[in-house]
């Protein structure tokens, strides 16, 4: 049932013999060139969740490089088409209807493929490590983020998420502190400040997840000698309310 | 304006913070148009097409390829390739958003693939025991308006739909290797693949962004 493939198809979770495979059936099939056509809107929005900013060189980069890049020619003007009616997938009643045998390789190809997710699967277990982890909570479906600024320049985020009962706080100050003291990082429990970290020397942005926000009222930062201090010896640079 | 008299579906781009000082998108100012303009060789066009959608690109390519360099290098290599084949794009099969995403997710899809039968992946373990670069992490929040909708949606596949489209989409596995790591058998996950595409299609089109 060449058919069952389309989401894996749309998702190019398909190997290279399949996706052929899958082509040729959609050469022949109006219906499922359709539902492939809207099930491909929806999966361009995935990309709506992986939304970063390129390195700036890029743009230069690309605009430079196409300019000695020639341009495939239009086939035939671009026929002026009325827009299909948004209707319903028939993949049941076209999955019924076409059977297509898909070649032995296939299984063969995924046999190989198996093999190697595992490795890379025993490994990725091997290297849980706090990137993985930040980013786990920064896809959390009930994260929130509040952000406030830093006394003397720049601003501190915090994305949290209740599911995960974690926190992500993010520090960007303007600059360093002056005379050798480093920013420090809290986070009030119970009205009591809670050491979440402090900064080298110098070091003006900072990553680190906490854990049991739940708990914690605000996320505070303030400057404190090197090698940070017990309890905040400064008012508050920034305070975000949790 | 014009483009939006017609009953084609909105240009999901429409909703980017514009990189332009113009809030407002006047005409001709859509993925869509802009692309049209491209396969004529306007490279204006290509730059202002360009702002719109290279952080949609670049991130997508970089979730799932994780490493910056090659990321950067992928997105050059797929905004090039839009360049090149402007005029391929049909908006009578979808928005000119979907058609580069398509281009990018797939090369980014193949380069990983590329990679995992080349090498063994050493960098695997040494990439997750990097120090968290402040950048990267600070884009996965600014974003974060355009991920509040696809997230929300998301959110409402079942476990297994969600596990099974993401695991494909954003990390770039077969569908055989996500039944591996869900521990879930073939046919069950091709099917959880194409319920939740349904089922994220439904959910995001009731709320396009206009």
């Amino acid at each position: 049932m060449i058919h069952g493939l389309i989401g894996p198809y749309v998702l190019d979770a398909v190997d290279d013999i399949e996706r052929a495979t899958f082509e040729r059936h959609l050469r022949e099939c109006d219906v499922c060139r359709a539902d492939v056509d809207e099930l491909r809107e929806a999966s361009a929005r995935l990309a709506d969740g992986a939304w970063s900013v390129p390195p700036p060189a890029l743009r230069d980069n690309v605009l430079s490089a196409i300019t000695s890049v020639r341009q495939i020619a239009p086939i035939s003007p671009a026929p002026v088409r009325t827009a299909r009616p948004r209707r319903r997938l028939r993949v049941v009643a076209a999955a019924a209807a076409v059977v297509v045998a898909v070649a032995g390789a296939a299984t063969v190809a995924s046999v190989i493929q198996n093999d190697r997710v595992r490795r890379a699967h025993d490994r990725a277990e091997a290297a849980q490590a706090a990137e993985a982890r930040v980013r786990a909570v920064l896809a959390a479906p009930d994260l929130v983020v509040r952000e406030e600024p830093v006394t003397g320049g720049g601003r501190v985020t915090v994305a949290s998420s209740k599911l995960h009962d974690a926190g992500v706080i993010m520090l960007a100050a303007g600059s360093a502190p002056a005379g050798g003291k480093v920013y420090q990082l809290w986070t009030i429990r119970s009205r009591q400040p809670v050491n979440e970290g402090a900064l080298a020397p110098g070091q003006t942005t900072s990553v680190q997840i906490v854990d049991g926000v739940s708990q914690a009222s605000d996320v505070g930062v303030s400057i404190e000698p090197p090698g940070g201090s017990t309890t905040p010896t400064t008012p508050l640079a920034a305070d975000v309310k949790l | 304006m014009a483009e939006r008299g017609t009953s084609r579906r909105p240009d999901h781009l429409s909703a980017v913070p514009d990189a332009g000082p113009e809030k407002a998108p006047e005409k001709g100012s859509e993925p869509a148009d802009l692309l049209r303009a491209v396969a004529r060789g306007d490279e204006k066009a290509f730059a202002r097409l360009y702002d719109l959608v290279a952080p949609r690109v670049y991130g997508l390519i970089r979730r799932v390829l994780r490493d910056p360099a090659q990321s950067e290098e992928v997105a050059q290599e797929v905004l090039v390739e839009v360049w090149r084949t402007a005029a391929r794009f049909d908006p009578a099969r979808g928005s000119a958003t979907s058609w580069i995403c398509t281009i990018a997710h797939r090369r980014a899809v193949d380069r990983v693939r590329a990679e995992q039968s080349a090498a063994e992946r050493l960098a695997f373990v040494g990439r997750a025991q990097v120090d968290i670069p402040y950048d990267s992490v600070a884009d996965e929040v600014s974003g974060r308006l355009e991920r509040q909708q696809v997230r929300r949606c998301l959110s409402d596949l079942t476990e297994l739909q969600r596990q099974a489209v993401t695991l494909a989409y954003y990390q770039g596995h077969t569908y055989p290797q996500v039944a591996e790591l869900l521990g879930a058998p073939l046919p069950t996950v091709k099917t959880r693949m194409r319920d939740g595409l349904i089922r994220l299609r439904d959910c995001l089109g009731a709320g396009v962004p206009a």
